[in-house]
């Protein structure tokens, strides 16, 4: 049971990685928190939607479809909004990322209501069976798409000349500039690749979970949870802090109380900012006096 | 529009150069020029524009009025990288380096936008400059002393081959040792020819390594000369940028 907890856990946790990793994508770089991310992460899961069910069109042409329409959308969100706020009150981009949210949500809800929609299955991948082990053709898809993304994101960051210009903006952007790098075009591509990734984790939970426009609320706080535990703006540790939310999520659920699954990211959000404010891979903050 | 210089033509030109941060204006009509070759300091004191000039070519802050005409091509106006890539780099006063990238990293990322060319022979030559760097090339550059840090920033600039180099307050923070390793670096680089334009408190540095100066007051350019004409007299200078 422990090791079947572990995989369920794994799996969920691997999608809440992907949407911490966007949310931190998008705060490194602007040092803005998406409060809007949770209806990005939706806003991606219908589109993909609407293409295999109104459209007819085949699962995997249709997530690229629906990612590549959310990095424009990220785009044309830090081109066209956010960066007519910055340089104001810090207050004025949080509204605009919550209304942008609140925007998108509306719009699913005057399409489909409240209803609750069931995404058909695609993964037809037959169970494994180890021992008592059963790791279900979801979690393999799921795990196995986010392990690939992951490693292909986290080897272009550290081994590309792109990822070293991406690093140095997330680092110093003033020192970026004195280099000759657009800053601001690396802005609106870093808001693009977080509604990319945020789409790409409302893809995968789609076919294994229910569609409905409110979904994206959830996914915004374990994504907070989940960057809160790994330390504000570390990207591993968005991953790491999404995977140990997922684990511990099943495992409060089946050792102590089913309720707690709901509750595990706010108690994970109040005990880590108790205990280890910078979280796991975070550094604490020094201020000079 | 762009007009082909000749030798004795300025290769930076300020002409009635205003500026300031929001409503608050720092240069108020400030004009001269940057010859090929020269070693001009910017003198004043505090608030009298000198950094505020450099961030003002560099495009950091917004000119309100007047022009900047680098090799004959006016640059006022123009985003940061834009200006970057006609070949004007600043080591700021910060230093502004990738804290956590290793101190090759901070270099090659100075040649990424202008002198990608030549990246490898100009690396191998700021390592022949400062062979500290190349000791600590894989070093995190957040690791390296106050010295190192201005030698990764002024190599990092010199990565992109600039033709005119912006150096504030090169000597800023640093030990009176270092100070006369900068002496020496700037020194070297004006021996190859590179065009400098300085903001330096240390005025034994910035007299010791200028070959002219202006002394900038209320954002206006009040004085300015040849460095050696005044040899002995560096008082009279004093007095002009403090009385």
């Amino acid at each position: 049971m422990f090791l079947q907890l572990t995989l369920g856990g794994l799996s969920q946790g691997a999608i809440y990685a992907l949407v911490a990793l966007s949310l931190t994508v998008v705060y490194r770089s602007t040092t803005v928190v998406n409060f809007g991310h949770g209806d990005f992460v939706m806003a991606g899961a219908f589109i993909s939607y609407v293409l295999v069910v109104i459209a007819g069109v085949a699962f995997l042409p249709a997530a690229v479809l629906a990612v590549l329409a959310m990095f424009v959308l990220g785009v044309l969100f830090s081109r066209g909004l956010i960066r007519r706020v910055r340089g104001g009150p810090h207050i004025g981009l949080a509204l605009m990322c919550i209304a942008a949210g609140y925007v998108l949500r509306g719009i699913a809800r005057m399409v489909w209501g409240r209803e609750v929609l069931p995404m058909p299955r695609v993964f037809d991948i037959e169970p494994i069976f180890i021992g008592n082990l059963v790791i279900t053709g979801d979690a393999v898809f799921i795990i196995g798409t986010v392990l690939v993304l992951l490693l292909t994101l986290f080897g272009l960051l550290a081994f590309t000349d792109l990822g070293k210009m991406v690093q140095a903006v997330y680092q110093s952007p003033r020192g970026a500039r004195l280099i000759g790098l657009n800053v601001e075009l690396f802005d609106d591509f870093s808001w693009g690749v977080g509604a990319a990734l945020g789409a790409i984790g409302g893809i995968l939970i789609a076919p294994v979970s229910l569609l409905h426009p409110d979904l994206g609320a959830s996914f915004l706080i374990k994504g907070f949870a989940a960057m809160t535990l790994g330390g504000f703006g570390a990207p591993f540790g968005a991953v790491l802090g999404g995977l140990i939310l997922g684990v511990a999520e099943q495992y409060a659920g089946a050792y102590i109380d089913t309720s707690l699954i709901e509750i595990t990211a706010y108690l994970v959000i109040v005990l880590v900012l108790f205990l280890r404010p910078q979280g796991l891979f975070g550094r604490k903050a020094v201020v000079k006096v | 529009m762009v007009t082909h210089d000749t030798p004795t033509d300025p290769l930076l030109t300020i002409t009635d150069l205003e500026a300031g941060y929001g409503k608050k204006p720092i240069l108020t009509g400030a004009s001269y020029d940057v010859r090929p070759g020269e070693c001009l300091t910017l003198l004043g004191a505090n608030g009298s524009g000198k950094s505020t000039s450099l961030n003002v070519i560099c495009g950091f802050v917004k000119v309100t009025a007047g022009s900047i005409r680098y090799r004959g091509t006016e640059i006022a106006g123009l985003a940061p990288h834009r200006i970057f890539r006609h070949g004007i780099a600043q080591v700021s006063q910060a230093r502004d380096l990738f804290p956590d990238l290793s101190v090759e990293d901070n270099l090659r990322l100075g040649a990424m936008r202008r002198g990608g060319d030549s990246a490898a022979q100009t690396l191998a030559g700021i390592y022949e400059r400062f062979p500290r760097l190349a000791e600590r090339r894989k070093q995190a550059t957040r690791t390296l002393s106050g010295g190192e840090q201005q030698m990764v920033a002024i190599g990092r600039a010199l990565m992109s081959r600039p033709g005119l180099l912006l150096l504030d307050e090169p000597s800023g923070g640093l030990s009176p040792q270092f100070c006369e390793e900068v002496a020496q670096i700037i020194d070297s680089l004006k021996a190859e020819g590179m065009t400098l334009l300085m903001v330096e408190q240390n005025l034994n540095l910035a007299f010791r390594a200028a070959d002219r100066f202006i002394v900038l007051r209320d954002g206006k350019v009040v004085d300015g000369g040849d460095v050696r004409a005044m040899a002995g007299d560096h008082d009279a200078i004093v007095r002009n940028i403090y009385l």
